[in-house]
């Protein structure tokens, strides 16, 4: 089967696992302006902005050959769960017959989940199908592991762009590795380029950590959020995200009883707030700056796609967030009017507010304690 | 003691109802006056600027309750009348959002979960607890009330189903509770004998019949000569069989009602057309409508869409909707006379 699926974040992952599945991958290309341009010609003018990326990305995959989309879906409350209902409805529409092979819950539909695995499997062994996803799953933890050195050294580096170019290196790398051993030598590899990187030194009190909170695919793929973890990089202050695709992939496999993963810490945090699950990530965002508030970090970014129902909510919210646990807040609503140099004039003023912030608190604890901080924190 | 009850949402869905829960447990309620300009400015300042109207002029009625001094506020959090479909999250999310708006609402806020299996309310008792601590109300009373409110509740839908709008539904119900529904039935078909186009409106209830945010559309189409139907008017079992054959519905109760209100429309013979009003920035709709704007030409039948904001033009709505219902009349006239010819 020629097999293609949304583009999201690290796609090495999704492609490996579908060729380790004996499947023809077409990968569908980074998201660019025309990707856009085609998804919201063809999608509801209201429908939110992911909706229409991977609107797009479908158009390009099809061009590429591809015969069958392979995506997840969901039972609500939030859009998203809707998403291939809508795509297969457009693309029928544009004369394209395309199969989609839909991933709902497993604790919903056991049996259309499993028809669904027998689908993809195509005739593979089992073990050789747990073999793969046990790699897979690996293979998840160490990028995501690499990526977050990543999004601490862009900030420090001395040659801008370096950092970004060994960090496409390394996916190259993995995507390269098929067995267990080969992964391993590529995260060495890997981390010892992290390492390599110059970086310059900054005192501790210049040092500042923002964390990105928001809708998922918003938060996860950099191409439609205008590169907001580079820009925040460029600007020195160092990136934590909200989701890394290993505890979102944690957090839904565990059947509720076991389920100890990061995640619901976060939305354990999120409760004053929200008390149940309102759909999307509204609960996670709301208790991920609770957390970053906790953790001292100095601000937070709040993604979200334009009119996006569950973000609405916490976005509402968020002024009481912010002055409870005294962290500065910036919310962007993303869509296809993207405007480059008004983002980074605010996200510039904001790391401006934030820098200034630190600086005051500093200075108070300075004249309590009566000693300067310990400088220089970066590694290398 | 007086609890308020904000005019907006699903007042218009659950009115009789919650009025008559009150009205028999002896509460007094207070409901806040027709949306106006103070209501709309009020809920524009204080909400985010992205947020659908209907929230918006939500947040506007309960500060105009608030302003008139009432001791509580009727906030309920609306998360399932069906199983395995929710609300909108902003419907989930609503008593979060008023309260930390507003944090000196908090202890005032009545938010009982709404959390049932069927659209009657008063099947789950669970959710009028929170009434029994409060008010000091026995589960006796309290379940008797629930009984009361139900029967005055399932008239109300009975008139609705009827052909009745909303505001007639309701009044009927409240005032006349006794009376057969046979005699109005008949008297409604009089009343429309004459009406040369039939256009279904689909629409939220909140919308629709807040004569601000959908600047009276109903009223105006009526004017027209244009009789109404709409999603409410048409018995569930109906809207089942519409989705009888669908992979997956929609998983909002009211947005699945309307989807399948929508492909009604499109087999009822008598439905000359079909006008889709929505909020700007409607998630459910910008789905639903998409859905329904590509079977259009599959069964050859007008649709319009009528999106309506903070901003919108009388003048606007007034022309487009007149030229649409002439050009349903143009339309029929011609296919009558295809036929003889």
């Amino acid at each position: 089967m020629k097999v293609t699926f949304p583009y999201m974040g690290t796609t090495v992952v999704y492609k490996k696992l579908l060729e380790m599945l004996g499947h023809d991958v077409i990968l569908p290309p980074k998201p660019t302006r025309k990707t856009i341009d085609i998804g919201v010609k063809y999608s509801p003018e209201f429908a939110c902005f992911p909706l229409k990326v991977i609107m797009g990305s479908y158009f390009e995959a099809i061009q590429k050959g591809a015969e069958v989309i392979v995506t997840s879906g969901g039972n609500g409350p939030c859009r998203a769960g809707f998403y291939e209902r809508v795509h297969q409805r457009i693309l029928e529409s544009e004369g394209h017959d395309i199969d989609f092979i839909v991933f709902d819950s497993m604790f919903r539909d056991p049996q259309t989940f499993y028809r669904n695995i027998e689908r993809l499997r195509d005739g593979t062994p089992w073990h050789k199908v747990l073999k793969s996803l046990l790699l897979i799953y690996d293979m998840i933890g160490k990028l995501d592991h690499l990526e977050k050195e990543v999004q601490r050294i862009r900030a420090y580096e001395k040659n801008r762009g370096e950092t970004t170019r060994i960090w496409e290196a390394i996916q190259k790398d993995f995507d390269q590795a098929y067995t267990s051993h080969t992964m391993k030598s590529a995260f060495k590899k890997g981390k010892e380029k992290l390492q390599s990187i110059p970086v310059k030194h900054v005192d501790k009190e210049d040092c500042i950590k923002i964390g990105i909170v928001g809708e998922i695919y918003v938060v996860m793929e950099d191409s439609i959020n205008m590169k907001m973890e580079q820009l925040l990089n460029s600007l020195g202050a160092e990136v934590e995200r909200s989701q890394y695709l290993s505890q979102w992939v944690t957090y839904n496999m565990l059947p509720k009883w076991i389920n100890w993963t990061h995640e619901k810490a976060v939305l354990k945090k999120g409760e004053p707030y929200i008390p149940i699950l309102i759909g999307g990530h509204a609960k996670q965002s709301v208790g991920q700056i609770v957390d970053y508030g906790q953790r001292d970090f100095d601000g937070v970014v709040h993604l979200m796609p334009f009119g996006c129902l569950p973000e609405l909510v916490s976005q509402s919210i968020v002024p009481k967030i912010s002055e409870d646990y005294n962290i500065p807040v910036l919310t962007i609503s993303l869509d296809e009017q993207t405007g480059i140099a008004n983002n980074q004039t605010r996200v510039e003023a904001f790391l401006d507010l934030v820098r200034g912030k630190r600086k005051q608190r500093l200075n108070k604890e300075e004249k309590m304690v009566g000693k300067k901080p310990e400088s220089y924190c970066t590694s290398g | 003691m007086k609890i308020g009850i904000p005019r907006a949402l699903l007042y218009h869905y659950y009115y009789p109802f919650w009025k008559t829960y009150f009205d028999s447990l002896g509460i007094e309620t207070v409901v806040s006056s027709p949306t106006n300009k103070w209501i709309m400015d009020k809920g524009i300042k204080y909400s985010v600027p992205e947020i659908c109207v209907p929230i918006k002029v939500y947040l506007g009625h309960v500060l105009e309750l608030i302003d008139r001094g009432v001791d509580y506020i009727f906030v309920p959090r609306f998360v399932s009348i069906q199983k395995g479909q929710f609300f909108c999250p902003k419907f989930m999310g609503l008593p979060d959002i008023i309260r930390h708006t507003f944090p000196e609402m908090e202890p005032v806020m009545l938010s009982p979960y709404v959390e049932s299996t069927t659209d009657d309310l008063a099947t789950s008792l669970k959710q009028y607890q929170i009434f029994e601590d409060k008010f000091g109300i026995t589960r006796s009373d309290n379940r008797k009330a629930l009984k009361k409110a139900e029967t005055v509740w399932k008239l109300f839908r009975e008139y609705s189903l009827n052909g009745y709008d909303i505001p007639e539904a309701t009044q009927k119900a409240m005032s006349e509770g006794c009376q057969t529904i046979g005699d109005y039935k008949r008297s409604l078909d009089d009343k429309y004998e004459y009406a040369e186009v039939t256009i279904g409106v689909l629409g939220y209830v909140y919308n629709i019949y807040d004569s601000v945010i959908s600047l009276d559309i109903v009223n105006r189409l009526k004017e027209m000569g244009v009789r109404i139907k709409t999603f409410e008017m048409i018995d569930d079992e109906t809207l089942k069989k519409q989705l009888a054959n669908m992979p997956k519905t929609l998983f909002w109760t009211f947005s699945d009602k309307l989807f399948a209100a929508g492909n009604h429309f499109y087999h009822d013979p008598d439905v000359d057309g079909i006008i889709h009003v929505t909020a700007f920035g409607c998630g459910p709709d910008s789905m639903l409508g998409k859905l329904l704007e590509l079977d259009s030409t599959k069964f050859e039948k007008p649709f319009m869409t009528v999106r309506i904001d903070e901003h919108s033009g009388e003048n606007h709505l007034q022309t487009r909707a007149e030229a649409f219902v002439d050009m349903l009349k143009r339309r029929k006239r011609k296919l009558k006379k295809g036929a003889l010819a």
